[in-house]
């Protein structure tokens, strides 16, 4: 016991001297972890399925982004309202790749299935599919190869956090994200489409007995879901790069946070997908990177042992 | 096949024309009408690689230069002893098909040596027939270590294998750079957690204090299943070790993501990785790309700095000699063994396939990649392993470690 006490001894005092430097890249991973997350949790919501395709869709808005980046972006690294610019014009166009893309997963693949009342695992597998021809079909077009965004701003750091570093790249995420989560909010709270697809959340059948148009609705939760899941792919990519399967990984992490804040709670989601950015980046102080899932996982299983509904418990019908 | 028989048409064609504008000794070549001289005796040299399938280019890269070195040879009219031809065996890079074309070789009478076989697995295949015949074979690319374990006299490589290039980058991180702080990743992979080990366990010995962590491989580079975003919280446990250098065990894809992390993460020391880091995509994978130069890159395989090879390579296949890798390997395998000959005949001795084998085991010839001197196991002598820096966005070659 005396080792394991000298070991939490030290790693608590790595961890304090850290940190700040681990949470700051913990919120910015966390927060486009939830970006994906609330477009599960969405369709979850009106549908009660779980999208599969949402990882292209999340790839669809990084590229879109990309080609955006590649056009503007000349041989010197732009600055000031030039930055701005370009980085909206990458968010207007990965929003839009990513609706398009979520609903063209929404024709293709789902409704057909709605029509003939098909049971849940043919959503499954139809899902499965148009992930695997999204995917394939970028790496043909594409390449194979993960290539990195053309630089729109440079990365320097704005302000510190109690000696941590924020950067230009970290401020992005939080000012996009945030806008968008309370956007959202306010659209499926206060207004008459959000209480549409409250509604169809709550029970789809009253819901058009009631007369809510429920095609509609469902396709423009996909819209909404699939155009934060595009602006994801491109904060993303700005970052890391674009490749044909740069969704699967970031998707399964998102899916997990979607699960570990209430699975179609879309507040639920957003502290789900800080949650577990903050905490893998934080484990590192005691486990190596190649446990970071591990760790990541375990608290999932934890947290649905105690709370099998996730943390902030199920409905989008109610608590949104 | 069509390739082959235009590539031997040319040969023939260019040495014949090189014979025609000197033509004093234009007899002596065609051995027709002998007038001055004895004809030459001609001996050939065979190149055992991929010439087909997926991994043509490599192949196409190896043959060429060895083609070249004969060519250059048999152009030297006045003070050659001997003609050189060409053939080529195609293994497809694949031990299933290599025997026979070991067999096919070993079968031309008038066949000295081998340079190649290309690939380690078809090497170990096709060994056997070759060592039987007394066949050198002098391998430009060959790496995996076992291939010199198995007794077979015969066997020679111009490359280091495997084990050195480890130890190798240690050593030039603490001995040669003086740094005494390292922290070493690998990616989780066979090649590259078996690579950091051996840099850990070398700089440890050199006295290094020496850090590790595993990074595992991400999906965005399809080397493993992680989160790309796991590189930010990886480069702040680089920063805060106060390591001064880090090597990294691993692929291109993945170390590009990490140095974009240690970039923003405020990171100055060294990074340094190894083969399978080099590669212009490193730089095209960072971001951003500023964050790679720097980046220090270790191989067993050769950027040729020769202007003249890199003249004659460019003439003779098309392309150029610095994206073909193993060229210049291929051209030191066959000048070495034309070098072999030439020693064999100063001493009066027999050019024959055993006395070649015995030859190249004591030859020292001082290539464009290297001094080539084998060990007795065939394995080429010193550490053999060149440093590479990314200067300005592009790999430079700084020379051996």
């Amino acid at each position: 016991m005396g080792s394991f006490g000298h070991y939490l001894a030290t790693h608590f005092d790595t961890l304090k001297a850290e940190f700040w430097f681990l949470f700051v890249g913990g919120v910015a991973n966390g927060l486009l972890y939830a970006m994906v997350a609330v477009g599960y949790t969405l369709v979850y919501g009106v549908l009660r399925l779980i999208n599969f395709a949402h990882s292209e869709i999340f790839m669809s808005g990084g590229f879109a982004g990309y080609f955006v980046l590649r056009a503007m972006v000349g041989a010197t690294v732009p600055a000031g309202m030039t930055s701005v610019l370009i980085i909206v014009l990458g968010i207007a166009a990965a929003g839009t790749a990513g609706a398009a893309a979520a609903t063209l997963v929404e024709r293709v693949a789902y409704r057909p299935l709605r029509r003939r009342r098909a049971p849940q695992l043919a959503y499954l597998i139809s899902a499965i599919g148009a992930s695997y021809f999204l995917f394939n079909l970028a790496g043909k077009e594409f390449g194979h190869l993960s290539v990195s965004d053309p630089q729109p701003y440079i990365n320097h750091t704005v302000f510190t956090i109690f000696g941590a570093p924020v950067l230009m790249y970290d401020l992005i995420i939080l000012v996009v994200s945030v806008v968008m989560f309370i956007a959202l909010d306010w659209l499926v709270g206060r207004t008459r489409l959000g209480r549409g697809i409250r509604s169809v959340a709550q029970d789809a059948e009253t819901a058009s007995l009631m007369g809510v148009n429920i095609d509609r609705t469902i396709a423009i939760t996909f819209i909404v879901g699939g155009a934060l899941g595009g602006v994801a792919g491109f904060l993303y990519g700005l970052n890391i790069g674009v490749v044909y399967n740069m969704g699967f990984v970031p998707a399964l992490k998102a899916f997990t946070a979607a699960v570990l804040g209430g699975i179609g709670n879309l507040r639920g989601a957003v502290v789900g997908g800080l949650l577990l950015g903050i905490v893998e980046n934080l484990c590192v102080v005691f486990v190596q990177a190649a446990y970071i899932d591990v760790v990541a996982f375990g608290i999932l299983v934890l947290v649905l042992l105690v709370r099998p509904t996730g943390i902030l418990g199920e409905r989008l019908g109610r608590t949104a | 096949m069509k390739l082959r028989f235009s590539k031997t048409v040319a040969a023939i064609a260019s040495s014949a024309l090189l014979v025609m504008a000197v033509p004093a000794v234009v007899a002596s070549s065609s051995g027709a009408a002998v007038k001055h001289r004895q004809p030459l005796p001609t001996y050939v040299i065979g190149y055992e690689g991929p010439l087909s399938g997926g991994n043509l280019q490599l192949g196409l890269n190896m043959v060429f230069a060895v083609e070249l070195a004969i060519n250059q040879y048999n152009a030297n009219v006045h003070h050659r002893q001997f003609i050189l031809k060409l053939a080529r065996y195609d293994d497809q890079g694949d031990p299933t098909i290599s025997p026979t074309e070991a067999q096919a070789a070993v079968a031309n009478q008038k066949l000295i040596a081998i340079v190649g076989p290309a690939f380690s697995g078809a090497t170990a295949a096709a060994e056997p027939y070759y060592a039987k015949a007394h066949v050198a074979t002098v391998s430009p690319s060959a790496t995996n270590p076992s291939l010199a374990t198995k007794g077979w006299n015969n066997f020679f490589r111009v490359v280091a294998d495997d084990s050195v290039q480890g130890p190798a980058d240690a050593n030039y991180l603490v001995k040669t750079k003086g740094f005494k702080s390292l922290y070493v990743v690998n990616d989780g992979s066979a090649y590259g957690a078996g690579l950091a080990q051996a840099v850990a366990t070398q700089a440890q010995s050199d006295g290094a204090k020496v850090t590790t962590a595993t990074v595992p491989g991400t999906g965005q580079c399809n080397n493993g299943t992680a989160s790309a975003t796991e590189y930010q919280a990886a480069a702040t446990q680089v920063v805060a070790s106060g390591a001064s250098a880090m090597f990294y065990g691993g692929y291109y894809c993945d170390l590009g993501l990490f140095l974009g992390a240690l970039s923003s993460s405020g990171y100055t020391g060294v990074v340094m990785s190894g083969d399978g880091s080099d590669s212009p995509a490193l730089i095209q994978g960072t971001t951003p790309a500023s964050a790679a130069n720097g980046v220090l890159l270790s191989c067993a395989c050769s950027a040729s700095n020769n202007a003249a090879f890199n003249k004659g390579y460019q003439n003779l296949s098309n392309f150029s000699a610095a994206t073909a890798t193993y060229a210049p390997e291929s051209y030191d395998a066959t000048n070495t063994i034309i070098a072999g000959m030439k020693a064999l005949l100063a001493q009066h001795k027999k050019i024959t396939r055993a006395n070649l084998v015995a030859e190249l085991h004591k030859i020292t010839y001082k290539g464009i990649t290297k001094i080539v001197k084998f060990q007795k196991n065939g394995n080429i002598a010193g550490s053999a392993i060149y440093v590479n820096k990314v200067e300005n966005g592009k790999i430079v070659q700084l020379g051996l470690e």
